[in-house]
């Protein structure tokens, strides 16, 4: 099946990963209609699939069974020697090495792309397969004279017209039953790729030989299960990709491979993908064998992959990044180079694409029932709103700041930070409302004198305003600032967060992400259960700007 | 955290297929940390002596090689005094198809092929290349002395 040409800039516009993500399931599919839907679930019968299961192991360009099967980067397979002729390519300066020089166009019309000879080395999981294929085959030698069974093709090109007419010329007698026959027939070049095959017994008793063809079938799968196991994981593959020298591994393994290098495990080739693996098909051919062999097992091992990942997170099913102090409704943009982080990623964009962000404890001090962590407990989580990936593995992330949280318990997963997290909530409008009302009646507190700062009123007073009034005074001297063309407050971080926003709740996070001060004063705002809290955290900082008494680490901040 | 398939499947076949002259078994509470034998190879100072290690697969393991350890004292130019073995596959050359066996047995070959001109203990190398017989006959000497079987 055909991939979507991926034009420029598709990685961030066009599609999203999602619909990419479905895309690439697509391409998990069989090539052709080997596979009928049914059979997704039970494995191909011995005898009623047998045209089916030789079809599996046919070169669908010469319908031989595979000799020395290359796998092209676009996941089809064929013989070897049935790549067409090499060309030179044309108007190519980098990377120039010389097996990217020439190449192939690609023989199978739903590609039809230029494939640089380098990247078609010989799949050498199919190749060991058709070697275990053709050792059981030689081992049923000689095959039993007394189970003589007459077959001949349907549907080849040759006779279109007459599409399902006996041609006589056609006809073929075998021994074995009908796989050994059928391969027999397919290794002589009497069975079109595209043909049906019909099968009639000649057998004096009038047998079947069904029982012949599940032993074949059984020892079959028997012996290529091994080579079906990946050897990064030790499992059977699940969506094995082909790298272009050649080996296979199951898609997340390749793709954990290439977080922490860029050769091939087993040749130690430098491998020429995108370390993602977004673009890289599948290989089509070893799919439609695990699907046809053992799709309860390819089923289960499904159902594993995400298992595992939550059997090891356990409770702890939030993953966790310490980076940054990052806000609610805030955006946060990320540079991801350190392949757990990668890792991280990558599963979150499987998963519901959401991870907490946690700032670091640098002063050491202890979290309420955590004690020491590097991190503080209160994180907000982040919305993975775009990935960039760069070529080289790295890529760039635009998150956006979704609730608060607390966390309450914590563990490592593959390297990165997991945990249990709660929501960090506003308490009920009611709530918030008497608490004003609280505040707004209490006693007003007479200026006393406070750790060498003269007078203490004016910071008092924050107490006793309205909610309004405190929003009210934020957005004036944010307006006073922008008159004064303050730095912090440049068009181009307007441009990134936003204009201030209007609503009481979120102004805090806002003035938060782009007011230069220490993030130890920011990082209150995550532990406020009310919009007032919040609000008067902020008119703080902003009285004690405009009285110039606002000192950052040692520095008078000139703002 | 539950130990990936791949540990178990290793171990499994550690136990069901031992390598000749090399033994490695988990411990029973950290079935990532394994108590590791290694027989000198005939022919090399190391005959007649078995040598004790540690090895521990990390978390990111098989992403990242195992880390082993000389227990028994050994004079060789590239195991320090700590133990610690300069070997490539153990750092830059490790690849997740290499596993517990195949690093086992690069270990035992480095024994039976000292490379003192990639040296990690300076002194041995330096003695190695400046006096091999002298060199060998003191890795005879600790072999005698510390790994005797
Ligand atoms: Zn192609
Ligand atoms: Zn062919
Ligand atoms: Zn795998
Ligand atoms: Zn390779």
């Amino acid at each position: 099946m055909a991939r979507p040409r991926s034009k420029r800039g598709d990685l961030i516009e066009g599609l999203s990963y999602r619909e990419k993500l479905s895309l690439a399931s697509g391409v998990f599919m069989s090539e052709d209609a080997t596979i009928s839907p049914q059979s997704k679930q039970t494995p191909l019968n011995a005898s009623r699939d047998a045209r089916a299961l030789i079809r599996l192991i046919q070169c669908p360009q010469c319908s031989l069974p595979f000799r020395s099967p290359v796998t092209l980067p676009c996941g089809r397979s064929l013989c070897r020697v049935c790549l067409p002729q090499p060309h030179r390519r044309e108007n190519i300066s980098y990377p120039n090495t010389p097996d990217r020089l020439t190449a192939v166009g690609c023989p199978f019309e739903e590609c039809g792309k230029e494939h640089p000879e380098g990247d078609c080395s010989v799949d050498v999981c199919l190749s060991k397969i058709m070697e275990t294929i053709h050792d059981v085959v030689n081992s049923c030698e000689p095959v039993p004279g007394d189970t003589p069974a007459k077959l001949w093709e349907i549907g080849t090109g040759s006779n279109p017209g007459n599409a399902g007419l006996r041609d006589q010329y056609s006809e073929h007698v075998h021994f074995g039953g009908r796989l050994l026959s059928m391969f027999a027939m397919a290794v002589m070049g009497h069975l079109n790729y595209h043909a049906e095959a019909e099968f009639s017994s000649l057998s004096n008793e009038g047998d079947d030989y069904q029982t012949m063809d599940d032993a074949v079938l059984g020892r079959l799968r028997e012996t290529t299960h091994k080579e079906l196991d990946c050897h990064v994981c030790y499992n059977m593959m699940y969506d094995p990709v082909t790298t272009p020298c050649g080996h296979t591994f199951c898609r997340k393994c390749l793709a954990r491979v290439l977080d922490h290098s860029t050769h091939c495990p087993m040749c130690r080739r430098t491998l020429p993908i995108p370390p993602s693996l977004e673009q890289q098909p599948s290989n089509v051919r070893l799919v439609s064998l695990l699907q046809g062999l053992c799709p309860e097992l390819v089923a289960s091992r499904a159902e594993a992959v995400v298992a595992e990942e939550q059997l090891e997170m356990g409770e702890m099913d939030t993953r966790l990044f310490v980076c940054t102090l990052a806000f609610p409704s805030m955006p946060t943009f990320l540079h991801i180079f350190e392949p757990r982080y990668r890792l991280m990623i990558r599963r979150s964009l499987e998963g519901n694409r959401q991870f907490g962000m946690l700032t670091y404890n640098q002063h050491g001090v202890s979290q309420t029932d955590l004690g020491n962590t590097t991190f503080k407990e209160y994180g907000t989580m982040l919305s993975i709103l775009n990935v960039h990936m760069l070529a080289d593995g790295r890529s760039l992330v635009e998150t956006m700041g979704l609730y608060r949280f607390r966390v309450r318990a914590h563990g490592t997963l593959d390297g990165y930070t997991v945990g249990r997290v709660e929501r960090v909530e506003d308490v009920s409008l009611a709530e918030e409302e008497r608490l004003e009302a609280q505040d707004i009646t209490a006693v007003p507190v007479i200026d006393s004198p406070m750790e060498g700062r003269p007078s203490t009123a004016r910071f008092n007073d924050i107490t006793q305003l309205p909610t309004q009034q405190l929003l009210i005074e934020g957005l004036a001297f944010v307006q006073k600032m922008r008159a004064h063309s303050a730095p912090w407050l440049h068009q181009r971080i307007i441009e990134v967060n936003g204009g201030p926003p209007n609503d009481p709740a979120l102004f805090p996070y806002w003035f938060a992400s782009i007011i230069p001060i220490v993030d130890d004063e920011k990082y209150q705002l995550l532990q406020t259960t009310s919009v007032r809290e919040r609000l008067k955290i902020v008119i703080g900082w902003i009285r004690r700007i405009e009285s110039q008494r606002w000192y950052n680490g040692g520095n008078c901040l000139i703002l | 955290m539950a130990l990936p398939k791949r540990i178990i499947k290793e171990t499994e076949r550690l136990m069901a297929e031992p390598v000749p002259g090399i033994s490695a078994v988990p411990h029973e509470d950290n079935l990532r940390y394994f108590d590791v034998t290694i027989d000198g190879p005939s022919q090399s100072p190391y005959e007649q002596g078995t040598f004790k290690l540690e090895l521990f697969l990390p978390d990111d393991y098989p992403m990242t090689p195992p880390k082993v350890r000389f227990l028994t004292k050994i004079y060789h130019p590239n195991i320090d005094k700590l133990g610690r073995i300069c070997l490539d596959v153990l750092k830059s050359n490790w690849s997740p198809a290499l596993q517990i066996r195949t690093i086992l047995l690069s270990i035992q070959a480095l024994l039976g092929a000292p490379n003192p001109d990639d040296p990690l203990a300076n002194d041995v190398a330096k003695r190695w290349k400046e006096d091999q017989n002298a060199a060998i006959q003191t890795a005879r000497d600790w072999t005698t002395q510390y790994a005797k079987k």
